[in-house]
């Protein structure tokens, strides 16, 4: 696969972004490279009350991993900040846990490498 | 502290052979309609003109072999392309459904049971060079077959021996279909997924550079324009029915409600904007009926003809509706080129503008993200544009609209953005 590093930094970018819309101002981010497999780890504090953007995040990043959207389409993971691509974060990732309290959202997601 | 888990790829009560099975209909419903409207022989006859000449904007297969032909090679593609799916083992999403009703679409005006193969064949070898699964590339060559005519404008040229317009035509095929995945993946970037038709826009820009080649050699593409009128009522009768069943068979699906159709709406239609996955079979199936049936009554209206061409951009409208498309974010593409038509020197339904208003859809994102006024710019710009940009690739690409979309996109999206209020 090319580009596979630069594919971990845009799902990251994407997710960051969409963490600043909602008004994220303390965002904590590990990334650890493990033999089979990408860890990305972002935890963040917000501040919006609209939950639909909440609701929104989980929805998409539930979304089931597909090799050939992300062959076409990864480039615009983290391209636009009017939009979110978060469906493609789904769709880039194997494994997605996602836990939010009213301040709080943890997001915790698994990329295998083959 | 509430925890989510990631889905399976399944969804609910509609199993993917479920998909496969309803897009197979539709797919036959064509080669039915082609076998009704002519003879066998008048049939037979149809399609051998049509594979045997070149594809070259506009060629409407109606005016080369009749509709029963033009039906048929448009049917016998999408069924050959969707068996591809299915021994790839791939789930039916809104991508799968947008690809394969463009490709149903073109089968009436440029795609034929020919020239798409050499496309395909050469993004293959670049998946095997790349050690990589073709299934990952799939949906690249199938969009990609938007350059068949560049295979049939070689194969067919008069001015070369068939001694090297043979191997030559199979090579330049070959070639775009292997750049074509690279190509694509990065030029998203130049308009951030604000035009839907994203292989037009790279295959418009390959286009420009093999046509300039050409060109230096003293080869030129010969200009087509083939253009039927007088079917309107037979054709809209067949398409009512389509996409009346499209509609009812989503209600029966989505247990007999209209469910969840009014929240496809709500997505600006920004790629990637896939309906199957975030809402699920039916409702999309249902907006893609009534996205059809503006589609259809926009050129009613305005006194267009319906034929390969046209049927082809309604289509292209339709297999969107699975993948970005809604009546919220096309409605103000339509306006936007009427409104043009009001101002500027042709008619609404002259042929290009029709296809315009049409394959302008592309730029529904801007309209769904930005608001129905920027739609309606963005529309008015692009029914320029897309009657200048042809000359560039010699009308060799299909998706000229695309291209003209993706140049609009680019201008257009850093502007509005630009002076947009709600930053943060």
């Amino acid at each position: 696969m090319k580009h596979g590093k630069k594919r971990i930094a845009k799902i990251v970018d994407e997710l960051v972004t969409y963490f600043f819309s909602i008004g994220a101002t303390d965002i904590d981010i590990n990334l650890k490279e493990e033999k089979e497999y990408y860890q990305i780890s972002v935890k963040c504090n917000y501040s919006c009350k609209d939950q639909g953007k909440i609701d929104k995040l989980i929805k998409y990043l539930k979304c089931a991993k597909q090799e050939e959207m992300e062959e076409y389409f990864w480039e615009l993971a983290g391209d636009s900040d009017v939009d979110t691509e978060l469906t493609l974060v789904g769709m880039m990732t194997d494994e997605a846990e996602i836990s939010c309290n009213d301040n709080t959202i943890e997001v915790n997601l698994i990329r295998y490498k083959i | 502290m509430a925890a989510y888990r990631k889905n399976k790829i399944q969804e609910n009560i509609i199993t993917n052979n479920m998909k496969y099975l309803i897009l197979g209909g539709y797919a036959l419903s064509l080669i039915i309609f082609g076998l009704l409207t002519d003879t066998p022989e008048k049939i037979l006859k149809g399609l051998y003109n049509i594979l045997t000449e070149p594809d070259t904007l506009i060629t409407d297969y109606i005016g080369v072999g009749g509709i029963g032909a033009s039906f048929i090679n448009s049917g016998l593609l999408t069924l050959i392309f969707l068996f591809i799916l299915y021994k790839l083992k791939l789930n039916i999403n809104g991508v799968s459904i947008a690809s394969l009703f463009l490709i149903a679409g073109f089968g009436l005006f440029g795609k034929n049971l020919l020239n798409v193969w050499f496309i395909i064949l050469g993004v293959y070898l670049y998946a095997k060079t790349q050690k990589n699964k073709f299934s990952k590339y799939i949906y690249i060559a199938l969009f990609g077959t938007a350059m068949g005519p560049m295979v049939t404008e070689i194969l067919f040229s008069t001015t070369l021996s068939k001694a090297i317009s043979i191997p030559l035509g199979a090579i330049v095929g070959i070639s775009i279909g292997f750049i074509l995945p690279p190509l694509s993946t990065y030029l998203l970037r130049v308009h951030q997924g604000f035009n839907l038709y994203n292989i037009g826009f790279t295959a418009g820009m390959i286009g420009t550079v093999f046509v300039s080649i050409f060109k230096s050699y003293g080869f030129l593409p010969s200009p087509r324009f083939i253009w039927t009128s007088g079917n309107n009522k037979l054709l809209s009768v067949y398409l009512f029915l389509m996409f009346f069943s499209m509609i009812l068979l989503g209600y029966y699906l989505n247990n007999r409600s209209f469910n969840k159709v009014k929240d496809i709406t709500t997505y600006p239609g920004r790629l990637v904007a896939d309906f199957v996955i975030l809402e699920g079979f039916a409702p999309t199936l249902i907006n893609m009926g009534i996205n059809g049936f503006i589609a259809t009554i926009y050129i009613l209206l305005v006194k267009g003809d319906l034929n390969g061409p046209t049927i082809g951009g309604i289509f292209t409208v339709v297999g969107f509706g699975a993948f970005g498309k809604h009546p919220k974010n096309i409605l103000p593409i339509f306006l936007g080129v009427f409104i043009g038509s009001l101002t500027k020197i042709w008619n609404i339904n002259d042929p290009a503008i029709l296809l315009a208003a049409l394959f302008g859809t592309a730029l529904a994102p801007i309209a769904g993200e930005f608001g129905w006024h920027y739609g309606v710019i963005a529309a008015f710009i692009h029914s320029s544009v897309v009657l200048n940009v042809g000359v560039l690739h010699g009308g060799l690409n299909l998706y000229n609209n695309g291209f003209a979309a993706g140049i609009v996109a680019a201008i257009l999206v850093p502007i509005i953005e630009a002076f947009r209020k709600d930053d943060f």
